[in-house]
């Protein structure tokens, strides 16, 4: 930018004449450091975009993308120890721990700094994929994010499978008889009978076993128990996806925890069966391609159990769901081998039973005390009777749904309920549902034919999908809380309050908001359809209206179109799916997390830095803190450049002018405001000193009764007089960079806006104050409503808030730094009074109202 | 009046995902499409087939997007291409409106984009065939 070039001329006088080190060259250094710092934030945030299945991207992207983070945070450490002469090389390690853990994803190296031979459940995600096997992947993604209750336990990785194939000599056993079962040379049955022996009589690795046991004296510490018993399952890479491999694995029930060990390889073992070696063959599997996790999940001794479909897999188009039930344990239906009870249920709340086949139950699967399991009578009572109740029903089908909508596609769902009604998910994988049924709907032009379209085309898609419900608007914040289950909810602004009624909803409107805000990042995990920007949704709906959202190709439509839903739902191509977006994935938790906020805690180091993110918010809160110190250290040799602005709140600023900032006047060493000449400063003050906004008193009058109840232990007065002077402002005509600390709290307010649309940009950063947290992120949050509101995108985390927005017309630009303006005023003692969570609403109200002439 | 015949749509991509998610998103849409991961494949395959529109990379490896789209263009002048390429190779990209591309698509894009792109280079193929027959 040739702005930088005007303000290191602007500047290069001081050096000639007092200071050695040019205050031109460091400052520009500090630009450059908020210049990338923009850049780096904005990639990440397009790559989170990229989640949402709108965008086409390939591996190619990633690794340029990946390159391009890289790059920039390379040179963002490097600027911060050329303006601090080499204050924290540190950052250099961090780096490089990072950039090679990305190196390694895109290389395909399984890599987590993933050496872990054994995952407890609660911190296995989808993105665990490779190292846990489907399976245990999506068990774990449902209890993380959906919350629902899945058994406890541990997963043996693939790694620990490889390392034993390694070190039993599998391996090589292995790939010499790849060319013979190629050629067919020798029978499978051959091959197998002696890989699966070897299996079963070698020791597995010293490592592996350890961290079995260990895990194992973890979780009964946990449960207080002498013995503990599992289910030890299967769980292959691509196990439960499209290729199901279903059956062909072995799984054993009721393993008692010294026996954990034998089973494991028993269930290796089962990876070489000849039936599952076969299944391979046709699929065309490579042997090198398998990879076996097996779970351990601590014993579940159901009341009742087994399998649901939330299609029917032969007619899809009945629209009902399926359970097939037992009592005790589910095996026996999953395998086909028992009758059991069967229910065809709605898939719409409240889930009526459409039919229901109730048989004769005579014998039943349980537990065996000291391990496996055995076949035993049914008491009397219970062989006629429904092993499932209504609530039971209602509950097994709303989970079911959630599942369905998550994944996307029609689920066969292993479930278990305990004697206390509990429900648990054992298993869930897609269902394959009937193709003839597709000719049906073949193509979407002739399904939406004459379905009457409410609005298209409006607004950013954040998170695709399909969803037909009925219309819940929101209209205050305690709706928020009322959301109904399955609602398809509507509201004017994006909110991070909307985050809350996301699990309730079926799909997102809204008016207004960013594609990129707290809440589109929540609506993407949870993958609900959400529409933002529609500006139209709230004038055109209304609660109780039954709709369906098309957040895929950007169509709402009036009435319940279930044939979409359907439709989409057997839907081949399911993004979530790819090995590309797990990569995105994988990659962003290297770059995104923000673990390192508060400048004050001790994690708050080099060191402490675990993500890109980390290492860019540290370096720009020590740049920001050294560029203070210059200005401070600066104002001896400075004082012919550095003025104190006289402003009609107390408020003690100091100004130095880099070009165009102030009128040429006499060598004054106080400035007022109608001296100032540049442009965001003076959009800036005018919503600063805006009466009504910069309250004196802490408690003003019209704020309510509820005031009433504060205590006055805050002094009225901020801008104590030592604080005069620690207020830095950099101005030119188009630029300020302002670092105010008001009281205990810090902002920076970086802007630049002239005529040209493009160079635009404002960027306002705000941590701290002196209440507990909960009241800070209260004001944390207030802020960033207000600020989304204004179609800034917004980040927050804790009590910081970081909004940016750029490249709007230099009128856009002036009233949103005048709001910036009124918002540091307004928010000064904010957190004060924060004392309640509806405070946020009764405040945004207060400030809109407030400013609202400034802004228009 | 006649069926209308389905436009025919080539993608080829050695990356699958694009494939991968541009043929269903495409055959949504009423379209009849063949995606292909190999460059001589696909090559072939214009030889034996003219397509209405073929959609292809620049970058790949084995042969050159710009051979297989000049290709294209010799066997069948009437065919729109559209380029999708990525950042790096832009500046090719440009070059390639030479070689008669109708348009070309950076690389990550939004499904909406390139099936904007795909209905104004099928509104241009038949008002030509409309103003051909004209002629004829």
């Amino acid at each position: 930018m040739g702005s930088f070039e005007r303000i290191k001329h602007k500047l290069a006088f001081w050096r000639t004449r007092t200071d050695p080190t040019s205050f031109a060259v460091l400052f520009a250094r500090f630009q450059s450091i908020l210049k990338r710092n923009n850049e780096i934030l904005e990639i990440m945030a397009d790559m989170g975009d990229k989640l949402g299945g709108d965008y086409v991207f390939d591996r190619q992207y990633i690794i340029d993308v990946s390159n391009r983070l890289n790059d920039l945070v390379y040179k963002i450490i490097y600027d911060l120890n050329m303006l601090t002469s080499q204050k924290y090389v540190d950052l250099y390690h961090a780096y490089e721990r990072i950039q090679s853990q990305i190196q390694a994803e895109l290389e395909g190296r399984p890599a987590y700094g993933d050496e872990r031979l054994v995952v407890f459940y609660e911190e296995v995600t989808m993105d665990d994929i490779e190292s846990v096997g489907n399976k245990n992947a999506n068990l774990g993604e449902i209890n993380s994010v959906l919350e629902l209750l899945t058994p406890d336990g541990f997963v043996i990785t693939t790694r620990a499978f490889h390392e034993f194939l390694g070190e039993s000599g599998i391996d090589k056993i292995l790939k010499d008889i790849e060319n013979d079962i190629r050629h067919g040379a020798t029978s499978l049955e051959t091959i197998s009978k002696e890989v699966t022996d070897k299996i079963l009589q070698s020791e597995v690795p010293t490592g592996v076993a350890k961290e079995i046991r260990r895990a194992v004296t973890k979780l009964k510490s946990k449960l207080g128990e002498e013995r503990i018993y599992f289910a030890v399952r299967s769980s292959a890479i691509e196990e439960d996806t499209e290729h199901s491999f279903a059956g062909q694995y072995e799984s054993f029930l009721n393993v008692p925890d010294e026996e954990v060990l034998d089973y494991y390889k028993k269930v290796i073992a089962s990876t070489y069966s000849p039936t599952a070696w076969e299944y391979r063959q046709q699929k065309g599997f490579l042997e090198h391609e398998i990879s076996m996790a097996v779970g351990c999940q601590l014993m579940v001794n159901p009341r009742s159990s087994g399998v649901l479909y939330t299609m029917d897999p032969i007619s899809p188009e009945k629209d009902l769901m399926v359970i097939s039930a037992t009592w005790g344990l589910g095996a026996p239906v999953v395998s086909g081998e028992a009758s059991a009870d069967r229910y065809h249920v709605s898939r719409d709340a409240p889930y009526t039973v459409k039919h229901l086949n109730i048989v004769h139950k005579a014998k039943m699967l349980v537990a065996e005390e000291g391990g496996g399991t055995r076949e035993v009578d049914v008491p009397e009572d219970r062989q006629h009777k429904p092993c499932l109740t209504s609530e039971d029903i209602e509950r097994l089908a709303h989970v079911a749904m959630v599942l369905e909508r998550y994944y996307k596609r029609p689920q066969d769902i292993e479930w278990a309920i305990g004697e206390n009604h509990e429900l648990i998910i054992l298993q869930t994988r897609p269902l394959k549902v009937q193709l003839p049924y597709m000719g049906e709907f073949c193509l979407l032009p002739d399904i939406t034919q004459g379905q009457k379209v409410l609005f298209e085309g409006k607004g950013d898609v954040v998170q695709r999908g399909v969803a037909c419900g009925t219309v819940f608007v929101i209209e205050t914040d305690d709706d928020v809380g009322k959301v109904p289950i399955g609602s398809i909810v509507v509201a004017r602004h994006t909110s991070p309050r909307l985050t809350k009624a996301i699990k309730q909803a079926l799909a997102i409107l809204t008016d207004i908001g960013s594609p990129t805000g707290h809440m589109a990042t929540v609506a993407r995990e949870f993958r609900v359809p959400t529409i933002v920007n529609t500006g139209v949704a709230t004038q055109m709906l209304k609660t109780g209206d039954e709709i369906t959202v098309d957040a895929t190709q950007n169509v709402v439509y009036a009435g319940k179109f279930k044939e979409l839903c359907l439709y989409e739902l057997i839907q081949e191509d399911v993004f979530e799916e790819s090995y590309e977006y797990r990569l995105l994935r994988r990659i962003l938790r290297k770059v995104v997390p923000l673990n390192i906020v508060d400048p004050h805690d001790e994690r708050f180091r080099p060191d402490g830095c675990q993500t890109y993110h980390d290492i860019v918010r540290f370096v720009h809160e020590k740049a920001v803190d050294e560029l203070i110190q210059i200005g401070e250290r600066s104002s001896k040799w400075l004082r012919s450049g550095l003025k104190r602005l006289e402003l009609d709140i107390p408020l003690g600023v100091s100004v130095l002018d880099i070009g165009g900032g102030i009128k040429e006047l006499e060598n004054k060493n106080v400035v007022t405001m109608d001296m100032i000449t540049s442009i965001p400063m003076i959009a800036f003050v005018k919503g600063l000193c805006h009466a009504g906004l910069w309250a004196n008193e802490p408690v003003s009058v019209d704020l309510g009764s509820f005031m009433s109840s504060l205590t006055r232990t805050f002094s009225s007065s901020m801008a104590s007089p030592e604080q005069v002077g620690k207020n830095l402002v950099v101005l030119s005509k188009e630029y300020m960079n302002m670092s105010l600390r008001l009281g205990y709290h810090f902002n920076i307010i970086d802007v630049y806006i002239s005529d040209s649309v493009n160079d635009n940009y404002a960027y306002f950063r705000f941590l701290g104050g002196v209440t507990e947290i909960t009241r800070r992120s209260r004001r944390a949050r207030f802020i960033a409503n207000i600020l989304e509101q204004y179609d800034f995108r917004v980040e927050i985390k804790g009590d910081l808030v970081i909004g940016r927005i750029k490249k709007l017309p230099r009128d856009e630009m002036e009233r949103r730094v005048v709001l910036l303006g009124g918002l540091v005023a307004y928010t000064r003692q904010l957190d004060v009074l924060m004392k309640h969570d509806d405070h946020v609403n009764h405040f945004e109200e207060e400030f809109k109202q407030r400013i609202g002439g400034l802004l228009r | 009046m006649s069926e209308e015949s389905k436009t025919r749509i080539l993608i080829l991509d050695d990356e699958p995902i694009v494939c991968k998610r541009l043929k269903p998103a495409f055959e949504k849409l009423g379209y009849e499409v063949e995606a292909f991961t190999n460059s001589s494949e696909a090559m072939e395959r214009v030889q034996e087939q003219d397509f209405d529109i073929v959609i292809t990379d620049l970058k790949m490896e084995g042969v050159d997007g710009m051979q297989f789209l000049t290709a294209v263009k010799e066997r069948s002048p009437e065919t729109e291409v559209i380029v999708i390429t990525g950042f790096a190779t832009m500046e090719t990209a440009k070059e390639s409106f030479q070689k008669g591309v109708f348009d070309f698509v950076a690389k990550p894009f939004k499904i909406s984009e390139i099936r904007e792109v795909v209905k104004k280079a099928e509104r241009k193929k038949k008002a030509g065939e409309a103003s051909g027959k004209g002629k004829g």
